[in-house]
This record gives structure tokens, sequence and C-alpha cells, in this order.
């Protein structure tokens, strides 16, 4: 430190001499300028100074501390310090410098005036230190509190999408929709339900469901599966209400209820989806009604054409050739099979809009099966059908349904058991229900295919040559069954044969 | 005197097709294709059998059964029913048909129906 200096001026006192040597030895660095020279040049720096920014001393004293800015000139922490050493006042900022080599550092710089007893300005001194690290771990802190900002704005534009998206659906589909707390008391429906029921959402939120409009869900079996929709998460699924709807009139609709499954505020939330089928209803009725008529209409002529054929079957003269034969046989042959298809499309038409009417009874079972065997036997010269078992008591159900099923199963069993000459048919009980099971020694059905041979219209590909039919026989046992609340399945190999079972229950006795 | 069947129904295809199975020499066969001069008919024929098909205009099968077993003449008159509606045998049933055959039905299974009522 220059002596000289010091003694020229009466504000710092020599025997700081040992401070000042402290300060020389100091971390942080510090530079001392003149405010009475012009461009108030560095008249000190310590070693610590010219460690933080690689500049030797010599290269120091005498200029601006702008240097350290480089050409960084642009910074507002710099109109702070001109401002600071103006009014002669303390100032303390970070701000962007840059070493000798070039390298950026970030100054904490503190700078404080050193004044005369008469308050005259004579020196500014500036402490510094490199905070660099520290503001590296800052900007990457900014950056990513930046980055997570940005996420979080994206996150819920996203989700206002999704919002928007899910509201659209929801106002755009054409099926009424209820969203209901866990006491049925409606939180919200769309556009679709008060078109529907020409109702305004006032009239439906925070009501209960069950005091809506003229109490038209209100049904007991509605409430008992509306009730267990929650505790159990098992849906309510096309369950048919007839109601006369205040405003809209006579109404069929069909109602399906389900979970929303989400945690957190839309736990325990029931949506209830409406949808009127009164007209497909109707539509549904006359298209029953149009193939019940056709059916009846193409089967007149058939008749005729069967009375005929069987006439001249009768009357075949002695001298008549094979291939006449066999004409007439084949005529003969393909009409029946006529008439079954006739018959299966009525079947399918009126099963698939659940216009099937049991006719429920009790009724011989035994007495049946034996009727169905021996009508079977007459039309089978290469299988023996052997009936076992039996179950000595009265069923309750629809026997000309149930004995449908039955023959399907077994001409099913001899139709794919080309090679085999032997079907079984076994009938008893287990439990409180009826099982009956036909078993053959033919092609089998493959695992994959198992699943699939209750579909309506499903063949299984090889057998669509070789087998004729349409592939809905299966598919209105299968139906039958399910109208008796029972169960149909197979159990079969590929090329080992197949046995097809049902159960149903023996019913009241 | 030979027996008398009548046939009713509103197919001319049948009623032609169900005389050519039926008519063997030995009997008189009435065919009626308009159902409303059933009654007429079976006033001066008095057959002793009547086929009867369910599904006609005007007047149904199943109407006429009712209006014939509603008298006291024609209560116990053999009716055949023949149909090709499924839920016909039930409907013939119920309005008091003697017998049901399903269109189409076998020939040798509707002459023995209709020969089994003659000779009773």
């Amino acid at each position: 430190m220059d002596k000289k200096y010091l003694k020229n001026t009466n504000s710092i006192p020599i025997s700081y001499d040992l401070i000042v040597q402290a300060i020389d030895t100091g971390i942080n660095g510090v530079v001392i300028t003149d405010n009475n020279l012009p461009d108030h040049p560095i008249i000190y720096c310590n070693a610590a100074f010219e460690n933080l920014t690689g500049y030797q001393r010599s290269e120091i004293i005498g200029h601006n501390c702008r240097f350290l800015q480089g050409k960084d000139r642009q910074q507002q922490e710099r109109k702070r310090i001109r401002e600071a050493i103006e009014k002669g006042e303390s100032c303390k900022v970070e701000i962007r410098n840059y070493k000798k080599n070039g390298d950026l550092f970030w100054n904490d710089l503190t700078i404080s005036p050193l004044k005369t007893q008469d308050g005259q300005i004579t020196h500014f001194i500036g402490i510094q230190h490199d905070i660099s690290d520290q503001r590296a771990l800052y900007d990457d802190l900014e950056r990513e509190r930046q980055k997570l900002e940005q996420r979080i704005e994206e996150r819920t534009e996203i989700l206002q999408n999704e919002r928007e998206f899910a509201d659209s659906i929801l106002e755009t589909i054409r099926e009424s929709l209820l969203v209901m707390n866990a006491d049925l008391k409606v939180i919200s429906v769309n556009q679709h339900f008060l078109r529907t029921f020409k109702v305004s959402k006032a009239d439906t939120e925070n009501q209960k469901l069950y005091d809506l409009g003229n109490g038209q869900w209100d049904i007991p079996q509605l409430r008992i599966l509306l009730e267990q929709v929650l505790p159990t998460n098992n849906p309510v699924l096309d369950f048919e209400v007839e109601h006369d709807f205040p405003h809209i009139g006579k109404k069929i609709m069909l109602l399906n209820a389900h979970r929303v499954e989400l945690a957190g505020s839309y736990k325990n939330r029931i949506l209830l989806a409406i949808e009127d089928i009164t007209e497909r209803k109707v539509i549904e009725e006359r298209k029953d009604d149009f193939l019940t008529i056709a059916s009846h209409e193409l089967k007149t002529p058939l008749t005729a054409i069967s009375g005929y054929i069987q006439i001249m079957t009768r009357n075949i003269p002695s001298d008549a050739g094979v291939q006449f034969r066999s004409a007439l046989a084949k005529a003969e042959q393909n009409l029946s099979r006529l008439n079954s298809l006739i018959g299966e499309l009525l079947d399918v038409s009126k099963i698939q809009s659940g216009n099937i009417k049991l006719h429920m009874e009790m009724f011989d079972f035994d007495k049946m099966m034996v009727e169905i065997v021996d009508a079977m036997r007459c039309t089978t010269t290469s299988h023996t059908i052997t009936l076992t078992g039996d179950v000595s008591r009265t069923v309750y159900g629809d026997e000309v349904n149930l004995s449908q099923v039955v023959s399907n199963l077994i001409s099913n069993a001899i139709k794919y058991s080309p090679n085999a000459r032997e079907v079984g048919v076994f009938v008893g009980t287990v439990s409180d229900y009826v099982k009956v099971s036909i078993s053959d020694t033919g092609i089998g059905i493959s695992p994959n295919e198992q699943g699939r041979i209750f579909d309506r219209f499903y063949r299984i590909d090889q057998t669509q040559k070789k087998f004729p039919g349409m592939g809905i026989g299966l598919y209105v046992c299968n139906q039958i069954v399910k109208n008796h609340q029972g169960t149909l399945w197979v159990e079969s190999e590929n090329g080992k044969g197949s046995v097809f079972s049902f159960t149903i229950p023996l019913g009241k006795k | 005197m030979k027996p008398t069947i009548v046939i009713c129904d509103d197919d001319q295809a049948i009623l032609e097709m169900l005389e050519m199975v039926l008519d063997d020499g030995t009997k008189n066969i009435i065919l009626v294709s308009n159902s409303t001069d059933i009654f007429n008919v079976l006033a001066y024929s008095r057959p002793c059998a009547v086929l009867l098909d369910l599904w006609m205009p005007i007047l149904s099968g199943d109407q006429i059964l009712k209006k014939l077993r509603a008298t006291k003449e024609y209560a116990q008159l053999p009716i055949i029913v023949i149909s090709a509606s499924r839920e016909g045998e039930s409907v013939a049933r119920e309005a008091g048909a003697t017998a049901f055959l399903a269109k189409p039905f076998d020939i040798s299974q509707l002459c023995e129906t209709v020969e089994a009522y003659i000779t009773s």
C-alpha cells in the first residue's frame, strides 16, 4: 500500500497499517478509486482482486473500473453504480464482469464512499467477490422453475383441452347423460337430456334422481340395482323403462349406469346414460311383423311345391331311371332346407328384438327328451343316438323352445361327426338345475373358435364349405337357454369331438 | 254316399295341391278360397271333416273356428287346422281345433289324419 497516499489523506489513520495488510491478504477483491481524479481511476487493488479478475496490478491501477464489464455495457446495474457515485451513496449490485481471458463471472459488488470530516467524497471502495457458482445454481433453479411453470402451463392447457373435448363429446352425444353422487342426487346433465325430457337444468340438477319428473325413475327394481352400483361396482345394463313421462308422453327408455372410475374428486359418482328406444322398438316390431308375414307368405308356395313333390315321389313310375329318382329326392331335401332357413330367419329376428315370447309352464322334461330323441332317430341312418339319465320331475320352461335347443344340438352332433356312428345324450339334475349334454366324436372345435360359435351368423371357416347352414342354430339355442336363466357351453378338442351342455333352473315344484 | 271334406284356404295353389293329395275317388272334396263362404258351404255340404287355414283375409281361421264351436251343430265337427304360422298351433288349439298340421306338411301324415276322422 502506498504510504505517501495515506499520509496525504486525513480520513484513514496510519495506525490502520495492519488492517490494510489484512485487506491485502483477504479473500474478497478490494479496489479503491479516487473520486477527485478524472475518470475516477483505481488507485488500489488487493491480491484477491488480481486473482478474481486475472489481471496484474500493473494492468489495473489507473483504469476506471468499467474495463471489468468488457463489451457488456448495457447492464442495468451500471446505471445504479453511476447514480450511487454521483449521489455519493453506497450500493450493492450483482453485475456481469469479465476476466482477462474473457470468462464471465458474476461479481457481487458493494461500493461505499469514503468521506472527509466535512463530507467531501474523496474515494470509493469496492468490495467484490465471485458469486458465479451461486449464480449458476440460482440460474439452474430459475431455469427449472421456468421449465416447471411452462410444463404446468402446458399441462393446464392439455387438461383444459381434454375437458373441452370431453365436454364437447358429452354435449354432442345423442344420448342423455346424468352424473350423480353417491346419494343419487343429480350433479350435472347434458343438453341432450334437457332436450329429450324437455326440462331445464334447474329442474334437474341438485335433485334426487327418484324425485325427477313424475317419479319416472322411482322403480323398486331400478333402485336396488342403482344402489348396488357403488358398493359392488356392478353396472346397470340395458334396464328398460316404459313410462308416461311429463311433457313427452309414453316412451321406452333404456338405462345404463356405471361407476365413474376415478379417484379424487370424481370418486363415487355414477354416470347414468338414458337412450330413447321408443322408435327403435316400433321399427323392430315392424321388422318382426314384416318377417313374420314374409315367412308365412314364403311358406305357402313352399307348401304347395312340397305337396307336389311328395305326390311325385309317391307315384314314381316303375321304369323311372336313377337320375329321375335322385333328382326328386334332391328337390325334396332342398325344399326342406329352404323351409328351415325361413324358420331360422324368423327366429333370429325375434330373438334379436327380444320378442320371443316364452310360454312358461311345468312340463314333463323326460317325456320331451324321449320324444326328441325318437324323432331324431328317424332322421338318421348313420348314427345311433343313446339317451341316458332322467330328471324324474316336471321342469318349468317353454317346452317348444327347449325342444328346439335339444334337437338343434343333436342334429349338429350328427352333422359335424360324419365319420362317427354314435351321439350320446345325457339328461339329469345337478343341484336345482336340469343338465343336458350332447356328445359326439366328430370334427371338434378348436379353443379359439369355441368362444365365437354362439355368435350370430358365425361359422367356423373350415366347415363353411363342407356343412351347409346359416350359422344361427347355436345362436338361437344360446338365446333360448339364456331366456331360461340358464347357460350353454361347449367342451371340445379339435378332431376329438364336442360335448355341448346346458343347464336351466328346475323351477318351482 | 261318399264322405265330404271341405278345404278352406285363401291360397289357390294349396287348395289344388290338397285336392290332388286327397282326391282318391272315395270322397267329395269341396274347395273354399273365400273364407266368408265357409258357413254357407258347411250348411249345404255337411262334411265329415274340414281342413282350415288360419291366416286368411277378412275372416281368419280362428274366428271361423270360434264361431263354429259356439254352435251346437258344429261343436264336434272334426276341424283340422293347417298353418305356416309359428304360433299357429296354440292359436288353433285355443280356438278349438281338433288337430293341427304345420305347413309344409308330410302328405302321408295329412292323409292319415283326414282318414282318421272320416272313418270315425
